[in-house]
């Protein structure tokens, strides 16, 4: 099943032989191409296991340690568990998971956007709007207000069905 | 009219409009039901940690939610179309009022006994008695009957209005040369605002309408009133 998988994974990133002609006439500003239809190595959650072991070129040292893993596991050390780890892998599941601090920018430009908003809608209320109609005041707005529970506006749920008219205040 | 911070519609002062309350009310439970679910999913799917590669057809999933959303249609086409035919039944009006949009006022004519036609037009801002309402008073206002069924003609003198009241349920356009009849009936005394709902030119926001429902008692002063000033 997996094979199929990596197989379908490395179909999918189409082969790129024409890059390395590419590579050549100008290497300063292209990507280094990959050969995907070689075995690969990656780093990924949803496809665990990768094409083929992280270290390609293993030294003597690591070569006895790899006769070591194959006998009983319980001789390997901690320390020679996670070095055959390292040969295999290039991440450890928390290193892949590792927070990065980009919400820091991204928070950061909202604000800064929302700020930048701030001062235009500032200048608007000085260098725009015509003055606030006098219905505005605090005076008009409480006569308002009464003429609304006199004509006993919205008398159901909305407005006049708050106030106690016996009470004189609101419910 | 609409009080301070208002989020839903104005209570209701016809039949009608206590149906159209109850449909929303309908429409819109359903509505926040799909939206909670569509937004946990929305909120399990982006916060796991699993991934499945190789998740392809399900039949299952797949008539549920075909199905479902077909009765959950049918359960809102119902109602709707309920209260659509309602809307439209045979009411036997006991009284007629043409109401007619011209640039930038309406007019009303009572003619079904005698002749009765008024201008009414917003008061400006700077002439409000104290306590009035900004941009929605008038000064005259349409006077009708309690409990009666009114029906309205609507039509235009100049451009497209709309004759809007939404207390009672009624919005309808006002297309020169064209009279187009809606209905109420005003269940409470009371003063319905509505406001110019067809885009007419610069003083479109400035022509309302207000309706006055008072007993029939207080109906037959006014007309006689009215009469005696024309």
């Amino acid at each position: 099943m997996l094979r199929l998988v990596s197989g379908l994974v490395s179909r999918r990133l189409t082969p790129v032989c024409v890059g390395g002609a590419r590579a050549a006439s100008h290497a300063h500003d292209v990507s280094p191409s990959v050969d995907m239809s070689k075995p690969m190595y990656w780093d990924r959650t949803d496809v665990p296991l990768p094409d083929k072991r992280f270290k390609d070129e293993l030294s003597a040292g690591d070569k006895s340690l790899k006769e070591k893993e194959k006998g009983s596991w319980k001789h390997l050390s901690n320390d020679e568990k996670i070095a055959l780890y390292r040969l295999s892998f290039h991440q450890t599941y928390a290193e892949m998971h590792r927070p990065s601090s980009e919400w820091k920018t991204v928070l950061g430009g909202v604000f800064i956007f929302l700020g930048f908003t701030g001062l235009v809608v500032i200048w608007q209320n000085i260098y725009v709007y015509p003055p606030r109609p006098h219905t505005f005041e605090p005076e008009w707005q409480q006569k308002q207000l009464q003429r609304m529970l006199d004509m006993r506006i919205n008398p159901v749920e909305g407005f006049a069905a708050k106030w106690d008219y016996e009470k004189g205040q609101w419910k | 009219m609409a009080h301070p911070s208002q989020l839903g519609f104005q209570d209701a002062a016809s039949p009608v409009m206590e149906e159209l309350l109850h449909f929303h009310d309908h429409a819109l439970m359903i509505v926040f039901l799909i939206s909670t679910l569509v937004l946990y999913i929305i909120v399990a799917m982006v916060t796991t940690k699993l991934t499945n590669m190789f998740l392809l057809d399900s039949q299952e999933i797949e008539i549920i939610w075909t199905i479902l959303p077909a009765i959950i249609l049918i359960l809102i086409a119902l109602p709707s179309l309920r209260i659509l035919y309602l809307m439209d039944e045979i009411n036997n009006p006991h009284l007629t009022v043409k109401a007619i949009g011209h640039q930038w006022y309406w007019s009303y004519e009572y003619t079904d006994y005698q002749e009765i036609a008024f201008d009414s037009y917003m008061v400006p801002t700077q002439d409000l008695a104290p306590g009035q309402f900004r941009l929605l008073e008038v000064d005259h206002r349409m006077v009708v009957p309690t409990e009666a069924p009114v029906r309205v003609l609507v039509t235009a003198e100049d451009v497209l209005h709309s004759w809007a009241v939404p207390s009672l349920g009624v919005k309808m356009d006002a297309v020169p040369g064209r009279l187009n009849q809606t209905a109420f009936i005003a269940s409470r005394p009371g003063v319905f605002y509505g406001q110019c709902s067809e885009i007419c030119g610069a003083n479109h926001s400035f022509m309302p309408i207000v309706v006055e429902a008072v007993p029939l008692k207080y109906f037959q002063d006014w007309s006689t009133l009215m009469l005696e000033d024309a």
